[in-house]
């Protein structure tokens, strides 16, 4: 009696390739309080709900040069709430004419211990932030203003110094890739925040100083 | 000759009273509406009112120019009875408003001179005019005439520079920086400015070891900009490994 020959295979996929199609702006300050107003009339008739977030960005140097960037997120508001932990990939470099930044993305949760075992597999962390704001749907869709403020002290969320005097505005959708209707709703939508605040696909490649 | 006028008259009183019968019931309607719906009605329905109230008011006007309606200046009405009893017809005919034919409703419903304060009016104003000479008449004619032409004007043609007073209003209070906007993808994309290269004051002596990171980063994304997803599992992979071999001191 043998036993029935098993053959060993890696487990591969099992998750949907999901893609993130992204549209930044800013808004200032003053603006702000006419720019929620909207937003509010605009999108699913809930809570408005604030957040307040600490991100922490890790880098795994690689020999070959490009490191590997995972991002660490966890609720300052919340602090029971396990971790975010995300991955963003390059953007994709399709046609001129899609509206919005589509890249890779993978989200998963995390515990409390995150931080150690990142910096146990070798990764440093290269730069953290806290956000704070508000997050709005509508959808699928998912619009972000936000704070940002610079941590002064590593590790310490409470000494905090704003980064500047607008707010960052992310409008984003997270599709399976292959949708591209996707981009025109997002275009459509931001149309209706115009003149407020311009929403537009920034590609932070282009951005270094 | 006589029979044709004749019939003629009659056409065209029969379609006067029709004609003033829709103006009756006009106004009526929108009495009604005044005095009952006055909490929920709004200024365009009120015009409406106003302007079918005034089509109807036209209508009469071009029925009386008419060529075909004999001029009804040359008729003349002549109460041949009157009487202080109540007359039923008549009630039934007026709808129940003029109930006697009497000595004090004829001069009401027969006058064809104006009221006599109205014409108490006219006669002031008519000495006025004759006072006035013919050039002034002309000149205040004119400065009338003027007036009336500017401002049609005015109202019809929105004037141009109008609205660059608008538009400037509007730039004035911008609501967005556009600089701010890739000050702030930046911090969140790469950590431009939140990098510990450029410490705020307090935070510098914890902040050597880091300034490596920063450059390497930013140096990268240059160059991983062209977007080669596949390359990013396999440096992953050997770095784990390099790590696991270096770094723990115990082995499996």
């Amino acid at each position: 009696m043998e036993a029935p020959p098993v053959s060993v295979m890696p487990v591969t996929g099992g998750s949907i390739n999901m893609m993130e199609y992204l549209l930044q702006g800013s808004v200032l300050d003053q603006a702000l309080e006419s720019l929620l107003h909207r937003l509010r009339g605009l999108c699913d008739n809930m809570e408005p709900e604030t957040f307040t977030d600490h991100e922490l960005v890790y880098l795994l140097k690689g020999q070959q040069g490009n490191p590997f960037i995972l991002r660490a997120r966890h609720s300052l508001s919340h602090p029971a709430a396990p971790w975010h932990l995300r991955y963003l990939g390059q953007p994709e470099v399709g046609d001129k004419s899609r509206h919005a930044l589509v890249r890779n993305c993978l989200d998963v949760s995390a515990s409390h211990s995150l931080p150690d075992v990142l910096n146990e597999m070798g990764f440093r962390m290269d730069h953290e932030f806290v956000a704070n704001g508000h997050v709005f749907r509508r959808g699928a869709l998912k619009v972000v203003v936000s704070k940002l403020s610079r941590v002064l002290v590593p590790g310490n969320t409470e000494n905090t110094e704003r980064l500047s005097l607008s707010y960052l505005v992310d409008l984003s959708v997270l599709a399976p890739a292959g949708q591209d209707t996707v981009s025109e709703d997002m275009r459509s939508f931001a149309e209706q925040l115009k003149p407020l605040v311009h929403l537009e696909k920034i590609d932070p490649s282009k951005q270094r100083h | 000759m006589q029979q044709r006028e004749e019939k003629q008259l009659e056409a065209s009183v029969d379609s006067l009273i029709s004609r003033v019968a829709h103006l009756k019931n006009a106004l009526n309607n929108f009495i009604y509406k005044l005095e009952n719906e006055f909490e929920r009605l709004a200024w365009p329905s009120v015009l409406d009112n106003f302007a079918l109230v005034s089509g109807q008011l036209n209508t009469i006007n071009k029925l009386l120019r008419n060529e075909k309606t004999p001029s009804f200046r040359n008729q003349v009405i002549i109460p041949l009875e009157l009487s202080p009893d109540r007359d039923d017809e008549l009630a039934k005919l007026t709808e129940q408003r003029v109930p006697v034919f009497s000595h004090e409703i004829v001069p009401d419903h027969l006058r064809t001179k104006p009221d006599p304060e109205v014409e108490e009016m006219e006669k002031q104003l008519s000495a006025e005019a004759a006072r006035l000479g013919p050039e002034a008449a002309q000149k205040q004619i004119q400065t009338l005439n003027k007036l009336c032409s500017n401002l049609l004007e005015k109202l019809n043609n929105p004037r141009e520079d109008r609205d660059p007073e608008s538009s400037a209003i509007r730039q004035s209070k911008p609501s967005f920086n556009p600089a701010d906007t890739l000050a702030l993808v930046g911090a969140v994309a790469f950590g431009k400015g939140l990098s510990k290269c450029r410490p705020p004051g307090p935070g510098a002596p914890g902040q050597g070891p880091m300034m490596g990171g920063g450059p390497t980063l930013q140096q990268v994304t240059i160059g991983g900009a062209s977007g080669q997803p596949g390359k990013m599992p396999s440096s992953i992979k050997t770095n784990i490994k390099s790590a696991s071999g270096s770094m723990h001191p115990y082995n499996r």
